[in-house]
């Protein structure tokens, strides 16, 4: 009597305690997502994939800003009639006057206001090879992105980190990611308003 | 007819048997099943009369109430009669018994069987996933006369995908949207889009049901602002949680997936997803043979047949490759970020540690890898 009362009370533990283990799923052993990935994370031994055979074609500098490397698209190569100074002889004052073919009559500046730009404020007018900070550093065309940061630094920290701007290649390192100029027309930086790529005509209906 | 180490039934319609072990698929080493034969091919009454036998057996016997009650069928017996009727009723007999039919109808009846009894994806040892894919591509060939690529690449270790959605860059170009239906051979009839792009009313927060994600104006729209949403692949996802029949999964490296193949079509999943993320095939996709993408994978962009779910994949024919998915590569204005989130140097990681982030319906425990976040 005794013994059977006991294997009754020890066969209901177990199931009470079958029952506490397996009702709760547990399948996963971190609380969320950013847990798990805190956790995976730091065993992390790097990926075979690479970006590299998705760069081909690029022509990239490698630059190290504020702890972050990546590369970015070279610009001098991509501008038409670099170097300036090949038409740029004479110093700008004397091109004007001349009778000489008029050149970038079609860029309009709509960047800030005149008060605050105009051409030489990133254009240096005595090395037209180069750019120029506020205070007279010469900036190279191909790291047009510090000339950018003089104003824009919060987006500066944005485009350093990743959350600003958009990666050319794949996700895969080597990280590539194109550079103010690449998105941004420098003279007229912001984005045009267009129509929408496409629109459903199917959902119209259904919803009718 | 069939290696033993299959998980399921096959029958060489047209090629030469190579193991003279003699097992078939029923599992019996002699006949009885109606599908063994000591020829390699049969001839068309003998098939005719084991086709009969193995579909009602000694139902002939019987009749009326006796035929429908009387019947001791175990698993085997009903797959066996299941099978031999499917064979019937899918004209394999035709093209399998007659002498006119060429070598190419031949395999193509061979390939329908064997894909037509393959296991579900996911159990697959990788050998059986290629021999899945090299199916298909021969079929595809067969049919269109067009050689498409398939992939049947697994995760990859140390993979983690997840992905970050700039609400402040967004204009509402739907550049994603366009590139995603392309990218993903979705049907051009029913214009299906994985991905929605909802134009919201500033300072009204997330009003998803009074937001309009089918506009067509000029865009940005002054006042408004733009919210993507698409699959966020969820690391606890409820539409896993919820199927059947087990045709969709969650891959090591985070992809929720679908088997075409194996989904049933109850549409189970669609009703569990809180975030409207999949999509169902009332009709039979359709994509003109120009715009079809060759670049496939076997769990991402091959063409779907109708009454199968689908949804973004985050391009898994891409993205396993170390690509960024079609609509990332599409944006115009940098909103999407797409990475590996085990990575600690990858700039996803960087805008989750960074930026002010935040998730739909975070409070449901889905844990979406999809974060938004604002400049």
């Amino acid at each position: 009597m005794m013994s059977s009362s006991l294997f009754v009370n020890r066969s209901l533990c177990l199931i009470v305690f079958c029952m506490v283990f397996f009702s709760c799923k547990h399948e996963d052993k971190y609380h969320g997502v950013m847990e798990k990935i805190e956790a995976e994370g730091e065993h992390y031994q790097g990926v075979s994939l690479s970006s590299e055979n998705y760069l081909e074609g690029v022509d990239t500098i490698l630059i190290s800003e504020g702890g972050h490397t990546f590369l970015i698209p070279e610009r001098k190569n991509q501008i038409k009639l670099y170097a300036c100074t090949e038409c740029h002889s004479k110093p700008l004052a004397e091109m004007q006057e001349g009778d000489i073919k008029k050149a970038h009559w079609d860029i309009k500046i709509v960047h800030a206001n005149e008060k605050a730009m105009n051409c030489v404020t990133c254009h240096n007018p005595s090395n037209m090879d180069e750019l120029r900070s506020v205070t007279g550093m010469s900036i190279d065309f191909d790291n047009s992105y510090n000339l950018c940061s003089q104003c824009h630094s919060k987006q500066f920290e944005d485009w350093k980190g990743g959350a600003h701007g958009k990666r050319i290649g794949g996700w895969a390192p080597p990280r590539a990611s194109m550079t103010c100029v690449n998105c941004h027309n420098p003279h007229q930086p912001h984005f045009e308003s267009r129509w929408p790529a496409r629109f459903n005509t199917q959902k119209v209906k259904e919803r009718e | 007819m069939s290696r033993s180490n299959k998980k399921w039934f096959s029958l060489n319609l047209s090629r030469k048997q190579n193991d003279d072990s003699g097992t078939c698929g029923c599992g019996k080493t002699s006949g009885g099943c109606g599908s063994h034969s000591n020829d390699a091919e049969m001839s068309e009454e003998e098939f005719y009369h084991a086709a009969v036998n193995a579909s009602i057996g000694d139902e002939r016997e019987k009749d009326g109430f006796d035929q429908v009650f009387d019947v001791k069928m175990d698993r085997r017996t009903a797959f066996r009669k299941l099978a031999a009727s499917l064979l019937i009723g899918a004209g394999a007999v035709n093209t399998s018994c007659s002498m006119l039919s060429s070598d190419e109808s031949k395999e193509k009846a061979q390939i329908d069987w064997e894909e037509q009894f393959k296991g579900n994806y996911k159990l697959m040892t990788d050998d059986e996933k290629k021999n899945t894919v090299d199916r298909l591509v021969r079929s595809y060939q067969l049919r269109t006369g067009k050689t498409i690529s398939m992939s049947s690449k697994n995760a990859e270790e140390d993979v983690l995908f997840g992905y970050a959605f700039n609400i402040s860059k967004c204009q509402g170009y739907m550049d994603c949207v366009s590139a995603c239906v392309k990218e993903n051979n979705q049907d051009r009839n029913s214009q299906m889009q994985y991905i929605r792009i909802h134009e919201m009313k500033d300072g009204e927060g997330l009003k998803f049901d009074e937001a309009d994600d089918n506009y067509y104006h000029e865009v940005p729209a002054e006042g408004h602002f733009y919210l993507g949403t698409q699959c966020f692949h969820c690391d606890n996802p409820p539409c896993v949680e919820v199927c059947p029949v087990q045709a969709t999964w969650r891959e090591d490296d985070g992809l929720v997936v679908v088997d075409y193949d194996w989904c049933v079509g109850c549409r189970y999943c669609m009703a569990a997803c809180p975030y409207d993320g999949r999509r169902f095939n009332w009709s039979k996709p359709e994509v003109p043979e120009e715009e079809v993408n060759h670049n496939q994978h076997y769990l991402g962009n091959r063409m779907r047949k109708k009454g199968v779910m689908e949804k973004c994949t985050f391009c898994v024919q891409r993205s396993r490759e170390g690509k960024n998915p079609a609509c990332v590569e599409a944006c115009p204005t940098g909103a999407r970020i797409f990475g590996n989130l085990l990575d600690p140097n990858s700039t996803i990681r960087w805008v989750l540690e960074n930026k002010k982030v935040f998730r739909l319906k975070e409070d449901l425990g889905t844990e979406p890898k999809f974060w938004y976040f604002m400049d």
